[in-house]
């Protein structure tokens, strides 16, 4: 009898078992690793700064389109000379934002079932109640101006794309800024 | 990317915004002819232009320090439609800045934190050049519509 005709009568449930009992000790937890699939292989590694810096973005950009409503909502409720104009730039401009925004989150790509991000909600957007038309635009030209710099300014190691996403879209908001203050003057 | 092509890359980009500079800067040397003497509108015309000679020079020198020849200007340019009247000569201003915004935006690709800052910054004035020009904003100066997702 040679040692193959030995093997031909056994089970392969029979050989593996064997198998595994032959195997030193340090073998099995490899084994069980094998077992346990993709989890066993570790967490998975943090988003590029990159990824953390859309996120950041996105959430700035959502602060502004709230910003704006509730702009709108003060100067539709006012009903004070000046609010015709201030109302109908501050939609202009709301438009514009809604599309940055629309444009931000399509280039953020995220596994399928992963969990998002804890997300806090969005700050109260810095409008005073009774302001004056000329006051809620003077507080949206700020913002603007302030998401201009903050896009600027976090450039550096952007993918291209991105990057000019972002100059893009910095430079849009900062043109909001005449464009309100012409609405202030009308 | 290796610093020889990244470096190639910049100057490439670079060489780019200058020739679109140099464009800016006779196009506005068309706009003020056609701009009534002493006009706010001619005021600023002039302001832009020398805002417009400083890149070209700022420009001139960073491809310089990177071993490049800048590129010539040409002799002429061929308007992108005829000039005849104060209002065209705003709207060719403002065609002047679009089109230094894109070549601007190109250059806000270049990896090296120099040249895309620079860049950021140069299409973030033309934009606002053409914003006065034109009293309207866009959502994505200089970005092809080709490039945005739907």
């Amino acid at each position: 009898m040679t040692d193959e005709s030995a093997g031909a009568g056994l089970s392969r449930r029979a050989l593996l078992g064997s198998a595994a009992a032959a195997l030193p000790v340090a073998a099995l937890p490899l084994l069980l690793t094998a077992c346990k699939g993709v989890q066993a292989l570790g967490t998975p590694p943090p988003p590029a700064p990159s990824i953390d810096r859309l996120r950041a973005t996105i959430r700035a950009e959502e602060l502004v389109v709230a910003t704006y409503a509730a702009a709108i909502a003060h100067l539709q409720a006012s009903g004070t000379a000046g609010a015709g104009s201030a109302l109908a730039a501050a939609h202009t401009v709301q438009a514009e934002h809604t599309e940055h925004l629309a444009q931000l989150r399509s280039r953020l790509i995220e596994p399928a079932g992963a969990p998002s991000p804890h997300a806090s909600p969005l700050p109260t957007p810095a409008i005073q109640a009774g302001a004056s038309p000329s006051d809620i635009l003077a507080a949206l030209e700020h913002a603007e101006q302030a998401a201009s710099d903050r896009l600027i300014g976090d450039l550096a190691g952007l993918p291209p794309a991105l990057a000019q996403l972002f100059a893009s879209i910095a430079a849009s908001e900062a043109t909001h800024v005449p464009f309100l203050q012409a609405a202030a003057q009308t | 990317m290796t610093t020889t092509s990244a470096n190639a890359a910049a100057v490439a980009a670079l060489q780019h915004a200058l020739a679109a500079e140099q464009a800016a800067s006779y196009g506005y040397g068309v706009v003020g002819a056609y701009l009534t003497a002493g006009s706010a509108a001619e005021n600023t015309a002039g302001t832009y232009w020398i805002a417009h000679m400083r890149a070209r020079d700022q420009l001139t020198e960073m491809i310089s320090a990177r071993g490049a020849t800048p590129v010539a200007s040409a002799v002429a340019y061929e308007l992108p439609f005829p000039v005849a009247s104060a209002a065209t000569a705003a709207r060719l201003a403002a065609t002047i800045e679009d089109r230094v915004t894109r070549a601007y935006l190109l250059l806000v690709a270049v990896p090296q934190a120099g040249p895309r800052g620079f860049g950021a910054e140069q299409v973030r004035a033309a934009a606002l050049r053409a914003e006065s020009w034109r009293g309207s904003t866009e959502a994505f100066p200089g970005l092809p519509a080709s490039s945005l997702r739907r």
